[in-house]
């Protein structure tokens, strides 16, 4: 169980289901308060040292006012993307990832926020699906949150579950750096849901994933999700270039296909490590002496500093050839590249973003 | 920073002349070169390729500026090697006056800026020949860049 300093309750949601499902978990010595108003507590501890730390120890259970789907907020032109769609219900996470772009993204509003409304997203959701009955879209709850953490207290995963299990041309996918899933194991996805899990090399996983689970239990978990008759995803995202990188990425794959045969996995993506300036000099200031924020990134185009093209180019090509000397195609993407990096690694042109949602929804 | 290493990066922006900037610039890169390698700034700043620099003949803007450049090779190794392989591919091709070859600046994306100054028709003709009899040498210039080597 991941700590928390307090959990403050907007007085509205107090009787809503979420709010009494996470009073009803909240270990002992946790601080529980009402509040009228969540804008102000969910704004940074100015007086601390590290505010983005505070925040992510104060749960807020608050209602959304925004829409709860949205397109990927990495998501541009310049990029071959995913069409992948964002369902937002919580904001902030209790691991703290060193290279994190949360670090930088939600700076001002900090609080680890979960939406007591968040069934409100599937009249979203439905309206989403019949507008375009004869396309499958790829929904996720793992981009501003990890869809996992804290699910003991939540319990969301098992109502999404439900939803999604029913829905034809809807797929959620449950992206996550943990091993809770007993919620998971308990329900019937239908074939409709996917679980995600971002995989690192224990060096990586040492060095910056803070909290998280290690990845040979995130393989573990992965296995007994898969043979609950969930679909299975990895994310090999960032891949950090250090020195030994290939090597040790290498040798997860063969951990990884040696515990879940090639054909099991739906797909994988890869991105190596992307920050801003101002990400870099935020997630420096919070892990100063962490050697993988000090890789050899450069500034590109866009404004993002990533390994030196031939460095990632060369990294990614060896960790898709692993796959497929592993024995079988799993469909494959790259996270915040252009085309032409794409073209480099796959050797072909990557489709339309809609097209590719459409079959990783149906891979 | 410790307190040794304070003293050495001292007396290396005393020996140099180091301007605000470059103080700031050496203090980043030595900086994040402790944290890679995890040894402390003045243990960095005693490495030979670096005392040669700061003890050498030159003037004191040139010296400064050259131990800059070596200290960033050694902050970013792998990209210092590849651009120097890749410069070497470049000049090994002997390319006409008038045709010119710009890798991406940092190498930050696997693209060849290629230009061709020309006056006139034959000009023009001869650049874009001399490139055509180089493909072999371009295309590993461009495998290079696409990681392979």
């Amino acid at each position: 169980m991941f700590e928390l300093d307090e959990v403050i309750i907007e007085r509205r949601c107090a009787e809503t289901v979420l709010a009494r499902r996470i009073v009803g978990a909240i270990p002992s010595g946790v601080l529980v308060r009402e509040i009228d108003d969540a804008r102000e507590a969910v704004l940074p501890a100015r007086h601390a040292s590290d505010p983005f730390g505070v925040g992510k120890r104060r749960m807020v259970v608050c209602r959304r006012k925004s829409p709860f789907l949205m397109a990927c907020p990495a998501g541009s032109a310049k990029f071959a993307c995913c069409g992948y769609l964002v369902l937002a219900l919580a904001s902030n996470c209790p691991m703290d990832c060193s290279y994190c772009f949360l670090q930088e993204y939600l700076a001002d509003n900090p609080a680890f926020q979960v939406y007591a409304n968040y069934t409100d997203a599937f009249g979203e959701l439905d309206k989403l699906a019949a507008g375009s009955p004869e396309r499958s879209f790829r929904v996720g709850t793992g981009e501003l949150a990890d869809s996992l953490a804290f699910d003991s207290m939540t319990a969301m995963s098992r109502d999404l579950v439900e939803f999604f299990s029913a829905r034809e041309n809807l797929t959620l996918e449950l992206k996550t750096k943990t091993s809770e899933i007993e919620n998971l194991l308990n329900a019937d996805p239908r074939g409709r849901v996917m679980v995600s899990w971002t995989l690192s090399p224990d060096a990586v996983f040492r060095a910056c994933e803070h909290r998280t689970a290690p990845p040979a239990s995130r393989i573990a978990a992965a296995r007994a999700v898969l043979d609950a008759g969930y679909r299975i995803a990895f994310h090999f995202d960032p891949l950090i270039a250090y020195e030994g990188a290939e090597r040790d990425y290498l040798e997860l794959i063969d951990r990884l296909t040696d515990s879940i045969p090639p054909e099991k996995t739906s797909f994988v993506s890869m991105g190596t490590l992307r920050m801003t300036p101002g990400l870099r000099a935020a997630a420096r200031r919070r892990f100063p002496g962490d050697p993988m924020l000090c890789g050899e990134e450069v500034l590109g185009r866009d404004g993002r500093l990533r390994a030196f093209a031939p460095l990632r180019i060369r990294l990614y090509r060896a960790l898709a050839e692993r796959f497929k000397r592993a024995g079988a195609e799993i469909p494959a993407y790259l996270c915040m590249e252009p085309a032409s990096i794409h073209e480099r690694v796959f050797g072909d042109t990557p489709a339309k973003p809609a097209i590719i949602g459409q079959r990783l929804a149906e891979a | 920073m410790d307190e040794g290493s304070r003293d050495a990066l001292l007396s290396v922006a005393e020996d140099l002349r180091l301007r605000t900037g470059q103080i700031v610039t050496a203090l980043d890169l030595l900086d994040e070169i402790a944290v890679r390698e995890r040894v402390p700034p003045a243990a960095i700043l005693s490495r030979e390729e670096l005392r040669r620099i700061i003890g050498g003949s030159g003037s004191g803007p040139a010296r400064a500026s050259a131990f800059l450049i070596s200290l960033r090779s050694i902050r970013y190794p792998r990209l210092a090697a590849a651009t120097e392989e890749l410069r070497a591919e470049i000049s090994a091709l002997r390319l006409p006056r008038g045709v010119s070859l710009k890798l991406p600046k940092e190498l930050g994306s696997d693209e060849l800026t290629i230009s061709i100054q020309a006056g006139n028709p034959a000009q023009l003709e001869r650049a874009v020949a001399a490139l055509t009899e180089k493909i072999g040498g371009l295309a590993r210039i461009f495998d290079l860049l696409g990681g392979r080597g």
